[in-house]
């Protein structure tokens, strides 16, 4: 608060026979309260009839609105509002509430003289007469426009730093897609590539014959499929990291959509290796998605280990709902759980000649945490893996309809 | 003197099936393998006039390969990079690599290089790099 000009203000009121007069000499005086209201000029503060009309005016009000004392006193507070509050009766209201409470802090919109608008802190308090009756409210008013502009200064700076940091994140997250995504898709076109201008050449050589062109066939086909493959994982990714995919909840039993699964591999060689134990295990969940999480789990058990090492797969009922899985005895992933072994493109390092790029697991991952389950692996270079999802009874609310 | 040994090194294996078949038949002797530690496997006993070799291989990666060649006492074979992996010339660089093709390519371009670097079909291979 500031305290300035009593000597100048002092002079020009008392401006008379008594030029001038210390400042000690007035603090016990009946004038010293005046004297400190009228010299404040940070605060607006005056006093206000019960009629809310304006009594009193103070440097600091006619610094903040403008207004001189011969212009405002007399005239109802109802001047400092904005039309729209005076429409709604706010300052009545005020006033109204600050008799009923003893007093109010308001904070809003308030006009100066010259139209302009400032944010206000209004602070009013109700005053009564020795006998109870209002006669009448003290008014603190200060101007919080530039702190208020500055709060919201900061404010925006935040949510521009916590834009940028997500935006740098995205990007960096879409870089590392793009790379891994261009490698993959790479390294079956060059296979295909070379099949075919093996082709050309031996027939350009003269020695294309139907060995080398069945061969040739079977290689392009190798390389065709692979390349579908990691379209369709890549697709997957994408839909499912964007979460623009609708998820379809109804009851379904995860033991039943198992036997469906182990009955497609059925005429594969591999099917005759895998071990079932399963039991009637309901929850709400998205049947297809299921369907893709124990095919994912069980293509990989049959990837990761050789026959005649058996593959595993369990179902069961949770109180908490369902229980999925799948364990082999073989040749283990080789790769730190902990370390991202569901991240994309995670590969066991003993991969070898194993089709695929690592987005099955995290594809998996994705799929079991929109239902709000969990998936976990235990594996060791040395011997097989076990994969466990645990399916909620039901999913999360705000996974239903693909958020 | 007998044929030009060339070892393809590679985990995808529709590649280097089909490298190997090509680069026979074009006289070259042809032995593949599918990362770096089957790829010293094939190594030994046999020296390569050059290594075609990809970067990002399970088990044993183009740099493992590469350090476990220079820890041998026969001088290392010249080395061709063959990949689709990003930043493939730092790690050209980084393995001392004679040369690199990015996949995918053309198979004469391939072949081309091959004969370059191992040089005249009669002559004595390069010196290790």
């Amino acid at each position: 608060m500031a305290i300035t000009e009593v000597r100048e203000l002092d002079r020009r009121r008392q401006a008379g026979p008594r030029a001038t007069r210390t400042l000690a000499e007035l603090a016990h005086g009946p004038e010293a309260f005046r004297l400190l209201v009228e010299a404040v000029t940070d605060y607006a503060i005056f006093l206000v009839g019960p009629d809310g009309r304006i009594l009193t005016w103070n440097l600091g009000a006619e610094r903040i609105k403008g207004y001189r004392a011969s212009e405002i006193i007399g005239k109802h507070i109802s001047t400092f509002y904005t039309a729209e509050d005076r429409r709604y009766g706010r300052p009545e209201r005020n006033l109204r509430e600050a008799e009923r409470r003893g007093g109010i802090e308001d904070q809003g919109w308030r006009v100066r003289k010259d139209g302009s608008r400032f944010w206000a802190d209004v602070q009013l308090s109700a005053l009564h007469d020795d006998q109870g009756k209002l006669f009448g409210y003290a008014k603190v008013t200060r101007d919080l426009t530039e702190v208020r502009a500055a709060e919201e200064r900061e404010r925006q700076l935040v949510i521009e730093r916590q834009a940028r940091v997500l935006a740098e994140e995205a990007l960096r997250s879409r870089d590392r897609f793009l790379a891994i995504a261009s490698h993959e898709l790479k390294t079956p076109v060059a296979s295909l590539q070379i099949a075919v201008e093996s082709l050309l050449l031996s027939r350009e050589q003269g020695t294309l014959d139907v060995p080398r062109t069945e061969r040739g066939i079977e290689r392009m086909d190798r390389a065709v499929k692979r390349l579908a493959m990691v379209l369709g994982e890549l697709l997957d990714v994408s839909i499912l990291e964007r979460g623009t995919t609708t998820f379809t909840f109804t009851e379904v039993d995860a033991a039943r959509i198992a036997a469906e699964v182990i009955e497609r591999f059925a005429g594969v060689k591999a099917q005759d290796r895998i071990d079932a134990d399963l039991e009637p295990a309901v929850v709400h969940a998205d049947a297809i998605r299921v369907e893709q999480v124990i095919t994912n789990l069980l293509d990989n058990a049959l990837k990761y280990s050789s026959p005649p090492a058996r593959v595993r797969i369990r179902v069961a009922p949770l109180p908490s709902g369902a229980l999925i899985e799948v364990s082999d005895l073989g040749i283990g992933l080789g790769l730190d759980i902990a370390g991202g072994l569901f991240e994309p493109f995670a590969r066991g390092t003993n991969a070898a000649d194993i089709p695929g790029m690592g987005l099955g697991l995290f594809i998996t991952r994705e799929i079991v945490e929109r239902h709000g389950g969990r998936i976990s692996g235990v594996a060791g270079p040395d011997r097989g893996t076990t994969f466990t999802v645990m399916l909620p009874m039901q999913p999360p609310r705000t996974g239903d309809g693909g958020s | 003197m007998g044929a030009r040994r060339v070892l393809v090194v590679d985990d995808d294996p529709t590649l280097r099936e089909t490298l190997g078949e090509v680069l026979r038949d074009d006289g070259f002797d042809v032995r593949v393998a599918w990362n770096g530690r089957d790829a010293l496997e094939k190594l030994d006993g046999w020296n390569a006039d050059v290594v075609i070799l990809d970067v990002m291989m399970p088990v044993m990666d183009a740099f493992g390969f590469q350090s476990a060649l220079d820890e041998r006492p026969e001088p290392a074979p010249p080395v061709i990079l063959l990949s689709a992996a990003p930043g493939l010339a730092s790690a050209a660089s980084e393995l001392g690599a004679v040369s690199v093709i990015a996949k995918p390519f053309h198979l004469q371009d391939l072949i081309a290089e091959v004969r370059r670097v191992v040089g005249p079909m009669n002559g004595t291979a390069p010196a290790s790099v």
